[in-house]
């Protein structure tokens, strides 16, 4: 079976995760590797049963090699937060703010080879069929989409949050506890509820449960706590800025 | 019944000796409010007034996430993985914890068969111990607050000790074998005995039966009050996952990189996630958070015929554990009233 494995604008942690799973070897016995920039430059975009994609489309070059990357691809995988929600990067979009300005506010008048954009999702662009989540994408999941791949079958995305792994674990609620400012109840699950662990409250990093992350019922519940519009919308932001009514749900609660 | 006194010079050699018949699981305080089972290295550590933990006593029996067998996809074989349960003994459990293990019992022994339930149940030393209600206790409304069987042995507290209730054959065998720890019941002990149920059957916040619940839930599923409710509804599942009856759960099958072998997981599910009701073809059964959040309400108070009991044993977790504040005792009593004209005459 032939595999790519790419990266768009991002910080290339999703593929040195897949880099560096314990069983690597194993991993490219059974797979013929056809593109994987961060073990090897000689890789050419050519036909393969699966891409892996992992990044944000932030330049025109991302969405001409998406584009490309995706004509090539039986079954095409968008791996890590940006590829899926865009990113920490896209935060700019839910803050209402264009990409020249944020340009000049970082690099002032330099001229850049490349013609940018705030960041958006690969679904956005082209159809993705597979998600696998995470900032980076934990090994368990990796091998787990790897194998049913390699056995023509696909995997079981997870459709529930953080906080059903965390009660699993037996962890304190934190935010219910605290009021910590907890991301749990609206992050896809997978990191075995590893930050409430150690009594930090989620982040959010591996971005918002396709479709049934209630940001609404979230932000009732920290406002009740005591916190401000303004930190909520700026904490659910950083990972979730993308998702789809972000800010009209945080409106709904807290008047615009 | 059989009734026995331990002092309160011997508690700590008791919690000894019953860590003589396997591991012991005891609540214990984990963080600042929360309590939770956990294995006993250090008596001193063990709780004996809590209201509730935060994981429910079927995690021992039916664990958050477990290996059923492993497979080979080219002979189609499997080899079951789970061993041997060494004994262990469960320490602590509130009344409720113990009708909720029996109706757990009534769908996984006898309604379905199942022999990792089995396996680990009977592996398993119950002793409960007695404890008054907090707001968000309704036990009682549940005729869930007293129990008569399910546990091995159960302790009442006393001014000076605990008085026991020897509940099973093992139960018997663990006194016999103790004896010189235990003292015989006096009359003093009774009337504290009495005392203490008094004073726990005062302390409950509401009177009444839910018994017509069901029945109500059912003609109300209209009523306006489970748009307003789901709609603060996370959707997280801490419901359930807190839930002492709650037993859903999902089946993964994880392949090997090498195509050849896999393993068959099993994990707590919840009813609160989509996917919970998706089939075949991508058709949900609950499809929308609303149709979701009602279900829960109307399976917990079913009846679960052979106990004659629901589902849901009233010990508040549902309320105490919920992010987004939602009370299911008051929505409860609120959808009775909704309905005041038609509850009235049944009442």
């Amino acid at each position: 079976m032939k595999i790519g494995i790419h990266g768009l604008t991002s910080c290339y942690g999703c593929q040195l995760s897949m880099a560096v799973v314990k069983r690597i070897l194993d991993v490219s016995e059974k797979f013929d590797i056809k593109y994987f920039y961060m073990l090897s430059s000689a890789g050419k975009i050519e036909h393969v049963d699966v891409a892996f994609v992992e990044g944000s489309v932030s330049t025109d070059e991302d969405e001409k090699e998406l584009r490309m990357i995706r004509e090539n691809a039986d079954v095409l995988v968008a791996i890590g937060s940006c590829a899926i929600h865009g990113g920490v990067q896209s935060i700019l979009f839910s803050e209402g703010i264009g990409y020249e300005e944020a340009f000049k506010t970082v690099y002032g008048d330099k001229k850049m080879d490349y013609n940018g954009r705030i960041a958006q999702p690969l679904d956005k662009f082209v159809k993705v069929d597979y998600r696998l989540p995470g900032c980076p994408p934990e090994e368990e999941e990796i091998m787990y989409y790897l194998a049913t791949f390699a056995i023509g079958s696909w995997p079981e995305e997870k459709d529930y949050p953080v906080c059903a792994e965390c009660r699993r674990a037996g962890n304190p609620c934190i935010l219910i506890e605290k009021g910590e400012p907890c991301l749990g109840p609206v992050t896809v699950a997978g990191c075995d509820a590893r930050c409430i662990k150690y009594g930090i409250p989620c982040i959010g990093c591996r971005g918002p449960v396709s479709d049934v992350s209630w940001f609404d019922s979230l932000a009732m519940s920290f406002r009740d706590r005591g916190m401000d519009k303004e930190y909520v919308k700026k904490r659910m932001a950083i990972f979730a800025s993308r998702y789809e009514g972000l800010n009209e749900m945080i409106d709904k609660i807290y008047g615009d | 019944m059989r009734y026995l006194k331990l002092g309160s010079r011997n508690i700590d050699e008791f919690l000894g000796r019953i860590s003589n018949y396997g591991d012991l699981y005891a609540p214990q305080k984990i963080s600042e409010k929360f309590y939770d089972y956990r294995k006993v290295e250090d008596i001193s550590q063990v709780e004996f007034n809590y209201n509730r933990t935060i994981t429910p006593a079927k995690k021992y029996f039916i664990p958050p996430k477990h290996e059923m067998f492993e497979f080979d996809m080219e002979t189609g074989e499997y080899t079951e993985t789970m061993g041997d349960v060494k004994p262990f003994v469960l320490f602590g459990l509130h009344a409720c914890s113990i009708v909720a293990l029996r109706i757990l019992d009534g769908v996984y022994l006898n309604e379905y068969p199942d022999k990792y339930y089995a396996a680990r149940r009977k592996a398993g030393i119950i002793i409960g111990i007695s404890c008054l209600p907090d707001e968000y206790c309704f036990c009682n409304l549940r005729r869930t607050d007293f129990v008569d069987i399910g546990f091995d042995l159960f302790l009442h507290e006393l001014p000076d000790g605990y008085l026991i209730r020897v509940g099973s054959e093992r139960g018997h065998e663990i006194v016999d074998e103790n004896m010189d720890i235990f003292e015989e019941v006096s009359n003093d002990d009774i009337e504290n005995f009495k005392k203490f149920e008094k004073k726990r059957h005062e302390m409950f916040k509401y009177e009444g039966s839910f018994d017509n619940l069901r029945y109500i839930l059912e003609l109300t599923e209209n009523s306006p009050l489970w748009d307003e409710e789901s709609e603060k509804c996370l959707g997280c599942g801490n419901c359930t996952m807190t839930c002492p009856t709650c037993r859903c759960y999902d089946v993964q099958d994880l392949p090997d990189i090498d195509g050849k072998h896999g393993k068959r997981i099993r994990f707590w599910d919840s009813c609160q996630f989509r996917s919970h009701g998706l089939v075949a073809g991508g058709h949900n059964f609950r499809e929308t958070k609303k149709d979701r959040f009602i279900n829960r309400y109307v399976c917990k108070n079913a009846y679960f015929y052979p106990l004659g009991t629901s589902y849901c044993v009233g010990c508040g977790n549902c309320t105490y554990f919920c992010p987004a504040g939602i009370d299911f005792l008051k929505n409860l009593i609120k959808i009775r009233d909704v309905v005041g004209e038609v509850a009235h005459g049944e009442q």
